[in-house]
């Protein structure tokens, strides 16, 4: 494949980006810096003033419950992170490693899973955890007692993994497939057990697929709503479900701008951390093989 | 050596364990709300008592049910249709072409991927109350369709731009040098050649459209569609019409992914024939 180098009077290039910029441009662009502009006016009555001044972000960053919803998004974020990527990496492994027939039949049956509807999902889980549901009838039938988590934070962060467990799942899975098997050979024949080859072979090489799938998981995990909301019960509400009572209930638009604009910086301070971190890894590899080969 | 094969059991153990442990808990809520659509009682408790078919009458006569769910098919459509041809286009730049700015380019044809679904709906529900008040409209199922395809084209792009790196363009020389025009070698080499990818980015476009809840909870004004309909019954209460919609809702997805990977495996197929 040659890359074609091209300038911007090219007809070919104008109409391969021109709609799909003009759309970004006019209805993502535009309103996020509205959303800009919005967080520094205030409301009197249910009415927006355009005041121009710090207020909101004064009491953004005074309200204590605020940042205690903010501090519990983040801790939920985090572990739905951990718990996904956990998850993914023996079954990324197995399908590669493992599934040679099967492989395609386990393919198809996660992405029907990941692409049904969500809220349906999510109903069905409600349907399982509930008090006289289908895991406590389990449960009897089985002989163990009751347990009661639905409209708790476990019931909560099962909701969170199971729709963003896919993301992890698949991104693992196409950097690990790229993974060339002489490697993982060549460490079972120096005598390495099949622990120790996945710690220090087939680990670091997929790094790429755990690093896109742990931020795409966390920035999606910031901004759930559904999963509290339904399966938690709404008492430990999160950052989602502030910035829209922020909107609907209380009307107070350029809070809601605020928060919105808060929950984005996280998402954005985390994503340039992670990406330091991971030039610098990749840079240290870098000179170690340097050493290696002198 | 007993050492080597206790480790080698207990690895395939523990992956086996653990693909077969995902998909029961994948498809736990999945099959649990299939059951429940044939429960007789009204109420969803488990054990079910005796079995009936009569909520899936009791949700066509929903008065609510068959326009939402004549929205999510008109929203699903037009996203697939848009969405599908702007992320094509865009692939097509993306990997084949270079151009100043192309990194600005990239990045915001990105970044609606990683934002948070409800922010992105938010965010553009005040752009679009602002447009309404000056050219008087209200946010209705064409704002939704918007949101959607902002979100689902990069998803579309990415799709298609895997299909276009293996592309062969000498092809497009062959077909040049035999006279055909820029137009004729579009329509007659680039796009068939690109048409796995293009088709499973229309299928993933469709599915994603046709379940997504967070934008158009925010963008659809007073328009409903299926998601957000079933959203809206079980907030005020459960009921077994719900599961019913359930399936019938997994039976169409079910199939598309199932084609889907016909069609791949065909196409497969004849590359190695």
């Amino acid at each position: 494949m040659r890359v074609k180098e091209v300038n911007w009077s090219n007809k070919g290039l104008l109409s391969a980006t021109g709609p799909l910029t003009i759309m970004l441009l006019l209805f993502f662009l535009i309103p996020f810096f509205m959303t800009v502009v919005l967080s520094f006016q205030s409301t009197q009555y249910y009415r927006l003033q355009w005041t121009w001044d710090l207020d909101i972000w004064k009491e953004v960053f005074s309200e204590y419950f605020i940042w205690r919803i903010m501090w519990r998004t983040l801790t939920m974020s985090a572990l739905c992170v951990v718990l996904c990527v956990v998850i993914s990496l023996p079954i990324a492994y197995a399908l590669i490693n493992r599934m040679k027939s099967m492989e395609n039949n386990v393919k198809i049956l996660i992405v029907f899973a990941f692409l049904a509807d969500a809220v349906l999902k999510t109903f069905g889980w409600v349907l399982v955890l509930d008090k006289s549901g289908v895991m406590n009838g389990f449960l009897a039938w089985i002989g163990l007692p009751e347990i009661d988590i639905l409209f708790s934070p476990t019931a909560t962060m099962i909701g969170m993994v199971y729709n963003l467990v896919p993301y992890t799942i698949f991104t693992i899975y196409l950097s690990m497939d790229r993974i060339d098997r002489d490697l993982v050979r060549a460490a079972y024949d120096a005598g390495a057990s099949r622990f120790r080859t996945f710690w220090e072979v087939t680990l670091p090489l997929s790094k790429p697929g755990i690093f896109a799938g742990a931020i795409l998981v966390f920035v999606l995990s910031l901004g759930v709503f559904l999963e509290p909301k339904v399966m938690g019960g709404g008492t430990r509400p999160m950052a989602a479900e502030l910035i829209r009572q922020s909107f609907e209930t209380r009307v107070n638009w350029p809070l809601g701008a605020a928060l919105t604009l808060v929950v984005i910086a996280i998402g954005a301070i985390t994503l340039a951390i992670a990406g330091k971190i991971a030039a610098r890894t990749s840079a240290a590899n870098a000179t170690l093989a340097q050493e290696d080969s002198k | 050596m007993i050492a080597d094969r206790f480790e080698r059991r207990l690895v395939d153990a523990i992956l086996y364990g653990s693909v077969l442990a995902i998909l029961v808990f994948f498809y736990i809520p999945i099959i649990t709300l299939v059951v429940f659509s044939f429960t007789e009682s009204r109420f969803l408790t488990y054990p079910i008592e005796s079995y009936s078919t009569k909520w899936y009458f009791e949700l066509i006569a929903d008065k609510d049910f068959l326009p939402a769910l004549g929205n999510s098919a008109l929203l699903a459509v037009t996203t697939c249709i848009l969405a599908t041809a702007l992320g094509t286009a865009g692939a097509i730049a993306w990997i084949r072409l270079q151009f100043r700015f192309k990194r600005v380019f990239q990045i915001i044809s990105f970044a609606p991927l990683l934002f948070p679904q409800l922010l992105l709906g938010v965010v553009m529900l005040l752009w679009f109350s602002v447009l309404g008040n000056w050219l008087e409209f209200s946010p209705s199922l064409w704002t939704a369709a918007i949101g959607h395809i902002i979100y689902i084209t990069p998803f579309a792009l990415v799709i298609v731009a895997v299909q276009v790196v293996g592309f062969d363009d000498t092809l497009e020389d062959a077909a040049r040098d035999l006279g055909a025009s820029d137009i004729e070698v579009l329509k007659e080499v680039t796009l068939p050649l690109l048409w796995p990818g293009i088709m499973s980015a229309a299928i993933f476009a469709f599915l994603l459209s046709w379940g997504n809840f967070y934008l158009t909870y925010s963008l659809s004004g007073t328009a409903r569609t299926l998601p957000t309909y079933v959203f809206s019954g079980i907030a005020v209460g459960s009921s077994p019409i719900y599961p019913a919609l359930a399936t019938l809702t997994f039976v169409p997805s079910l199939l598309l992914v199932g084609f889907a990977d016909f069609y791949r495996r065909k196409l497969a197929k004849r590359k190695t024939v």
